[in-house]
């Protein structure tokens, strides 16, 4: 290997490795060791942190089962071992609340779920109808248990019936899109991916309300709450599916262009948001933007399927000029609050992530594709909460002061 | 081993700058992981990702032109409202009108949609007089101006005190459709020429 190769082949390692430190949210330590989750300092906070880890939980029970469809087993494996790290991170965010042995509880009843739908993908793959059964009906006794833990945890606040719908809800989205990725319907699969992930969101309100109590239930119905939650999930949504578009693109998987469709779906609705939030001309700069970086991460991802270094660094400049500007639309759009320095580095870190992962899982390294898909979108999640701040203050300046004089008195007295 | 060791000192160095963002994109290299699969297992063939065309557009939800909220005998035009100079929200002129307050979401769009109108006119009732009347569950439909509609179910109201007005729960951003309708409520302040409360209705999307 030439010097110059050795160097670039370390930048790479180092650049995985520190993204994965700094991005900071959920950090994976590896060899065997789960990782260590900071307690939420507000329930808003361990909420929001619920609703992540569960959304994530069904970004990795799909790749897992996808990847068992496909038998690919070392890909199932890493996704296997992520969806493991993945649950001790809710374990620990159960222990917050409801104290270890509850944790553990958790954990168990967690653990068999993912279990029973890795064998319900066994059997899809298998075409084994007895083993498809045998895994539905463990989950539909995990869909019991998980209502009575829920229920019980929740000292009345959640009723068993509402917690098993939802547990219902869970599991039936993952067994429909493992059904439709392999009938090779792959836009119906990721139409139900996404539902399933928005439902987890749903599902770790649910959770975060019964479990947390009266406390909860007032933080989560602030407006500045909602908004973090929401883009929470959007930005989350865009990780994750942009994870999964390179992965199929690398591989040039019959999926791509499903897997494409659904980002731009993702970026569809990030400029609806955008449109909501400053108007429909921010929106369509935004769009415009953001339709770029995603272009870009894909070029990089054709680079590197082709073995093509010329396209990838042309990629990588061209994202450097994304970078630059987004971080000054998104400076301007919030007076300021954020300012464009901090906002390029963030962008930066984020599609360093994003390709980083691209090389680990082009190269078959699937453990540390996972870790670093992992930690983009933990990154992204903190970077959520921040733009949710800024959004919130920059918009809430601009909010009418006061009530509205939307009466004259003819009627004075006579109504209610 | 002193010239690796000497080159993994830079690279790391380099890493930390470049994470920092002090490496400009242009003099970043390109992660090389991928250099090292081989040929071999590169996908044959023209590669699906080539062809991948980011979406440049999204579905704008279109303004309202009309409110309808049959139980209480509501149906009405609606006109854009932006704010006064002393940041107060401005009203429509014709009682027997309500806006829509253009600042802030359009209904449909994710995010809360406000529509005010009067309780009375100086000489009688106007647009909103019954608004205090609805109660959770009641339907409210808006039409826009490329001919949808987009439907709501009230899930419940407050009177508050001007003074204490919810700036944040009627106005604060948030992703989710939903409506807000706004009017006067409460005992009117003859010194003043203002009633003293605001009436305000939540609905979701239906």
């Amino acid at each position: 290997m030439s010097r110059q190769a050795w160097c670039r082949r370390t930048l790479a390692v180092l650049v995985v490795v520190l993204t994965g430190l700094v991005a900071g949210h959920a950090a994976v330590a590896r060899g065997g060791r789960f990782p260590t989750v900071a307690a939420p300092a507000t329930p808003g906070d361990a909420a929001v942190a619920l609703q992540a880890a569960l959304g994530y939980h069904s970004v990795l029970a799909a790749d897992m089962m996808r990847s068992r469809i496909r038998g690919d087993e070392e890909l199932a494996r890493a996704a296997e071992n992520a969806v493991g790290r993945n649950t001790d991170v809710m374990r620990q965010l159960v222990g917050a609340l409801l104290g270890a042995d509850r944790a553990e509880q958790f954990r168990l009843l967690w653990t068999a779920h993912v279990t029973a739908l890795a064998n319900y993908s066994r059997g899809v793959a298998d075409e084994d109808n007895g083993a498809r059964d045998a895994a539905r009906s463990a989950l539909s006794t995990f869909e019991g248990d998980l209502a009575g833990f829920l229920a019980a945890g929740s000292q009345g606040r959640l009723p068993r019936d509402a917690a098993a719908a939802a547990a219902y809800l869970h599991v039936d989205h993952l067994m429909q899109q493992a059904d439709a990725y392999a009938a090779g319907d792959y836009a119906r699969a990721d139409q139900i991916y996404r539902e399933g992930y928005a439902h987890t969101f749903e599902l770790g309100e649910t959770i975060a309300n019964a479990l947390i109590g009266p406390a909860a239930v007032k933080a989560l119905r602030a407006p500045a709450w909602r908004l973090r939650s929401q883009l929470t999930r959007l930005l989350g949504e865009h990780v994750v599916l942009v994870v999964a578009a390179t992965r199929a693109g690398a591989t040039n998987g019959p999926d791509f262009a499903a897997a494409g469709e659904a980002v731009n779906a993702n970026t569809r609705d990030l400029a609806g948001a955008v449109d909501t939030l400053f108007g429909a001309a921010a929106a369509q700069r935004f769009q415009s933007l953001w339709a770029d970086h995603v272009e870009q991460v894909m070029a990089y991802t054709g680079g590197v399927a082709a073995g093509d270094a010329t396209r990838r660094e042309a990629a990588i400049e061209a994202l450097g000029g994304f970078e630059k500007q987004f971080a000054a639309f998104l400076s301007s759009a919030t007076g300021g609050r954020l300012p464009v320095a901090d906002l390029a580095r963030t962008l930066v870190m984020h599609d360093q992530m994003l390709l980083a992962q691209v090389d680990s899982f082009a190269a078959k390294q699937y453990e540390q594709a996972q870790d670093s898909a992992y930690s983009t979108y933990g990154h992204m999640g903190d970077v959520a909460g921040q733009l949710a701040g800024a959004f919130t203050g920059t918009l809430g300046d601009r909010a009418p002061k006061g009530g509205s004089q939307t009466g004259y008195g003819g009627t004075a007295g006579h109504h209610g | 081993m002193a010239e690796p060791a000497r080159v993994l000192r830079f690279a790391l160095v380099a890493v930390l700058l470049a994470l920092v963002g002090t490496i400009p994109a242009s003099q970043r290299e390109a992660p090389a992981a991928a250099d090292r699969s081989a040929a071999a297992d590169r996908p044959a063939g023209p590669l699906a990702v080539d062809s991948f065309r980011s979406a440049r557009s999204y579905s704008a939800v279109a303004s309202p032109v009309r409110l309808r909220i049959p139980d209480i005998g509501v149906d009405t035009p609606l006109t854009p409202l932006g704010r006064n100079a002393d940041g107060t929200v401005a009203v429509p002129v014709d009682p027997d009108v309500a806006g829509w307050y253009r600042e802030g979401a359009r209904p449909g769009q994710p995010g809360p949609a406000v529509i005010l109108g009067h309780v009375d006119s100086r000489v009688g009732p106007a647009v909103f007089y019954d608004l205090h009347a609805l109660r959770a569950g009641t339907q409210v439909s808006v039409e826009r101006s490329d001919g949808s509609r987009v439907a709501f179910r009230v899930t419940g109201q407050v009177r508050v005190a001007k003074s204490r007005f919810p700036t944040d729960l009627v106005y604060a951003p948030t992703l989710e459709p939903s409506l807000r309708l706004v009017t006067c409520g409460g005992t009117f302040d003859h010194a003043v020429g203002h009633y003293r409360d605001n009436v305000i209705v939540y609905a979701d999307a239906a």
